[in-house]
C-alpha cells in the first residue's frame, strides 16, 4: 500500500487545494500517470502516481485544502505500505525528505493500513500531534506550522517567536511577521505592512463601503494618470487665460463647398482642426515663446512645432502628436488627424505617439461648449482651445450682420511668457483664419 | 557548468493558441526527455487569458465589446486570474524540468530577479511586491505579470509577461490579476522613455542564462507551428 500526500511544490508553501480527482477509487494507475490537480498560492499542477497499482481510498475532497503532507489517497501496489515517493525516483508526489523520516506508524503488517495513513508531515514543519513539535508554545496547530526562511530569519535575529503574533493562515508566522518585528527593533510586534519599506508605497488603503446608492468604482489607470498629469500641472504652472473672437464666415463656406471634394481628393473628411492647426503653426513660429518649455532657470525655445491634439476616447483623454506639424499642409493635417484619432480610439498608439509635444490643440466646440479654460499639457506653455462655431449677430461697417463667429482662446504659464506676447499670438492666429486664402491652401 | 537550452524566438505576433499548444508539446517531450530545458520569447496579438481562479465579471468588457477591438480571450490552465498580452509586450515561457523535488518558490523568485536584472540593465529600476502578489513592480503598479503551471509536478509551463510598450488601455479591460487596487504600468512610462521589445529581448536572454545557469542556443528543430508566425 503506497500512501500519496499533498506534495510541497515550494518551502513556503504550506497548503494546497485539491483541485480535482482525475481518478477514482477501484481505477487502476500506471506509474507517472496524472492521479489528481492540486492548487497552491504560487502554482497549479497536476500530480503523477508514485507506482503503478490500483487506488483503493480517496481521502480528501475536491475543493479542500489541506496542509502540506496531508494524506489524500492510496493505492494498492502491492506492498506493505510506506509513503508515495519510496524509491520511486517520482517524488513529487510526496513532501521533500518524506522518505527519509523514520516512521513509527510503519508496519510490516499489510493490515494496518490506518496508521501509515497519518498525515507525513514535511521535514522541518511541527506536526499537528506533536510528534516533532518544535518547542513553541501551543497555539493551536496552524500556528506552529513554521516555515525554514522563518526559523532561519529568528535565529538569524536572536527572535522569541512566542512573543511573535502571527498573521498567516490559522494563525501562522509567516516571513511578513518575522520581518515586521526585526524592523521594528526586534521587539514589538508590528503591523504587518510596516515590513514593506518602498519610498512610493501609497498609503494603506482601508476597504471601502459604498453607501446607500453608491457605488465604489476603481480608477482606471488611464484616469489615475489624468489625474495626476492635471493636477500637477495646475501645481506647477502660472496659468492665465486668453480669448478673441474668430469670423470663420469664409471658412465656413469654404468647407461646405469643398468637403465632398476634399474627401474624394484627399481620402479624409474636411474639419475646422486642421485650419486652425496650420494657422495656429505659423503663429507659433511668429511667437517661439508660446512654443517654448521651461525646464529649470532655461528656457527651451523651438522653431518646429509637434502639435498635440487632445483626443478624447472611451478609456478617457489622450493626446496624440503630429510631429513636425508646422511644414504640413491642410490636407495633409487632416489626414494626420483622422489617422491618429481612429488609432487612439482603437487602442493602437504607440507611445512615442503620445510624446513630445511642443503646444496643444484642444477641440470642445463639436460638444457645444462656447469658451473653455483648459489646462496645460505639460511641459507646454499653451493650450488653444477651438470652442463651438455660431451664427451671432455681428457690427461689420457700422451693419448689424449675421455670421459664423468661433471663440479662440489659449491657456498659458505667464512664468514664460506675458499678456501681451500670449495676445499677440491669439491677434495672429485670429487674422490668419480671417484674411487667409484657404482655398488655395486646399488645392480645390 | 550552464546546461544546454534552447532559445526559441519567433519573430512577429504568434497568435496565443498556437503558442499555447507548443509549449505544451515542448513540456510533454520535455518531461518525456526528449528535448533539453527551453525558453520561448514572443509577441502575442491583442489576447486576454483567464487563469482558474479569474471571475467571469473581472473581464469588464463584453465579449462584443472585447472583439471588437480585434482580442481574443482564451481560458487557460495557468492558475491566478485575468491578464492581458498584447504588441509591445515581451512574453516568456520557460519550459523547465526542475526535477523530482521542484521548488517553485524559488522558481518564480528567480524569474523575477530576471526580469528585476534586465529592466535594471536598460536604467529601470524595479522591485519584488512579496506582500501583494507574484511579479516585478514599479511602486504600486505591476510591469511583469507572472503565472506559472507545473506540469506532472515537475515541468514549468507558462511563464512571464513584461510590459516595453504596450497599450495600457487594455487593461482597463479587465481586473488585472484579480488586484482591483494596483495599476499596470511598462518600462516605457517608468523610464520616461521607449522601451521596445527588441530593446528588452537581450538582456533578458542574457539573465535568463545567468540566473538559470543556462547555456541558451537556438533550437535544433525549430518549433513549426512558432516559426510561421505572422
Amino acid at each position: 500500500m503506497t500512501s500519496v500526500q499533498m506534495p510541497q511544490l515550494g518551502e513556503t508553501i504550506v497548503e494546497g487545494t485539491i483541485l480535482k480527482w482525475l481518478k477514482k477509487e477501484g481505477d487502476a494507475v500506471e506509474r507517472d500517470e496524472p492521479l489528481f490537480e492540486i492548487s497552491t498560492d504560487k502554482v497549479d499542477t497536476e500530480v503523477p502516481s508514485p507506482v503503478a497499482g490500483t487506488v483503493t481510498k480517496i481521502l480528501v475532497e475536491e475543493g479542500k485544502t489541506v496542509p502540506v503532507g496531508t494524506e489524500l489517497m492510496q493505492i494498492d501496489d502491492g506492498t506493505a505500505g510506506g509513503v508515495g515517493d519510496a524509491g520511486s525516483g517520482s517524488a513529487s508526489a510526496t513532501a521533500p525528505g518524506t522518505s527519509e523520516i523514520p516512521r513509527a506508524s510503519e508496519s510490516p503488517s499489510p493490515g494496518v493500513t490506518d496508521t501509515s495513513s497519518e498525515p507525513t508531515p514535511p521535514p522541518l514543519t511541527a506536526v499537528p500531534t506533536g510528534a516533532a513539535a518544535a518547542p513553541l508554545p501551543d497555539r493551536g496547530p496552524r500556528s506552529q506550522i513554521l516555515s525554514p526562511l522563518v526559523r532561519r530569519l529568528a535565529e538569524e535575529h536572536d527572535l522569541d517567536l512566542s512573543r511573535v503574533q502571527g498573521s498567516g493562515t490559522g494563525g501562522r508566522i509567516t516571513k511578513k511577521d518575522v520581518e515586521a518585528v526585526i524592523v521594528a527593533g526586534g521587539t514589538q510586534p508590528a503591523p504587518a505592512a510596516a515590513a514593506h519599506p518602498s519610498a512610493v508605497q501609497a498609503p494603506a488603503l482601508s476597504p471601502m463601503l459604498a453607501g446607500a446608492g453608491e457605488e465604489i468604482v476603481p480608477l482606471t489607470h488611464i484616469r489615475k494618470a489624468i489625474a495626476q498629469h492635471m493636477l500637477g500641472s495646475l501645481q506647477s504652472s502660472a496659468r492665465a487665460w486668453t480669448m478673441v473672437e474668430v469670423n470663420v464666415e469664409n471658412l465656413v463656406r469654404l468647407r461646405e463647398r469643398s468637403k465632398e471634394t476634399f474627401q474624394e481628393k484627399f481620402g479624409a473628411k474636411l474639419t475646422y482642426l486642421p485650419f486652425v492647426v496650420r494657422a495656429t503653426c505659423d503663429a507659433l513660429l511668429g511667437y517661439p515663446m508660446v512654443n517654448a518649455e521651461l525646464r529649470g532657470d532655461d528656457l527651451v525655445v523651438r522653431h518646429f512645432v509637434n502639435m498635440g491634439i487632445a483626443v478624447s476616447y472611451d478609456a478617457g483623454l489622450i493626446v496624440p502628436v503630429i510631429r513636425g506639424a508646422d511644414s504640413m499642409n491642410v490636407p495633409g493635417l487632416a489626414r494626420a488627424i483622422a489617422d491618429l484619432a481612429t488609432r487612439a480610439r482603437a487602442h493602437q498608439l504607440k507611445p512615442d505617439e503620445v510624446q513630445g509635444s511642443t503646444f496643444t490643440i484642444t477641440n470642445p466646440g463639436p460638444y457645444g461648449s462656447v469658451a473653455s479654460v483648459p489646462i496645460i499639457s505639460q511641459p507646454n506653455s499653451g493650450i488653444l482651445s477651438l470652442d463651438a462655431i455660431q451664427k451671432r449677430p455681428v457690427v461689420i461697417d457700422d451693419a448689424i450682420a449675421i455670421r459664423h463667429i468661433v471663440n479662440v482662446s489659449m491657456s498659458w504659464d505667464h512664468r514664460v511668457m506675458d499678456g501681451e506676447v500670449a495676445t499677440r499670438f491669439l491677434a495672429r492666429v485670429k487674422q490668419n483664419l480671417e484674411s487667409w486664402d484657404f482655398g488655395e491652401l486646399l488645392g480645390v | 557548468m550552464p546546461r544546454e537550452a534552447w532559445l526559441i524566438r519567433p519573430g512577429g505576433l504568434v497568435p496565443y493558441s498556437e503558442a499555447n499548444d507548443t509549449m505544451h508539446r515542448l513540456a510533454e517531450r520535455r518531461l518525456a526527455g526528449e528535448i533539453p530545458d527551453t525558453v520561448i520569447l514572443l509577441e502575442h496579438p491583442p489576447v486576454f487569458t483567464a487563469g482558474r481562479r479569474a471571475r467571469p465579471d473581472e473581464l469588464k468588457w463584453s465579449p462584443e465589446a472585447v472583439a471588437a477591438r480585434g482580442a481574443e480571450v482564451h481560458r487557460i490552465d495557468r492558475g491566478g486570474a485575468f491578464t492581458f498580452h498584447g504588441p509591445g509586450q515581451l512574453v516568456g515561457y520557460p519550459i523547465l524540468d526542475l526535477g523530482p523535488r521542484p521548488d517553485v518558490v524559488r522558481f518564480l523568485r528567480r524569474l523575477e530577479e530576471v526580469v528585476i536584472r534586465a529592466a535594471g540593465d536598460l536604467g529601470v529600476e524595479l522591485h519584488r511586491r512579496e506582500d501583494v502578489q507574484t511579479g516585478v513592480w514599479a511602486g504600486d503598479d505591476k510591469v511583469c505579470a507572472i503565472g506559472v503551471r507545473l506540469m506532472r509536478a515537475r515541468v514549468t509551463l507558462h511563464g512571464f509577461a513584461v510590459n516595453c510598450e504596450p497599450d495600457l488601455s487594455w487593461f482597463d479591460g479587465i481586473v488585472a490579476c484579480g488586484l482591483p487596487r494596483n495599476g499596470v504600468t511598462s518600462l516605457s512610462l517608468v523610464a520616461g522613455h521607449t522601451i521596445t521589445v527588441d530593446d528588452l529581448r537581450p538582456p533578458i536572454e542574457l539573465h535568463l542564462a545567468d540566473v538559470f545557469d543556462l547555456e541558451l542556443e537556438p533550437a535544433d528543430e525549430p518549433a513549426p507551428a512558432l516559426a510561421a508566425g505572422r
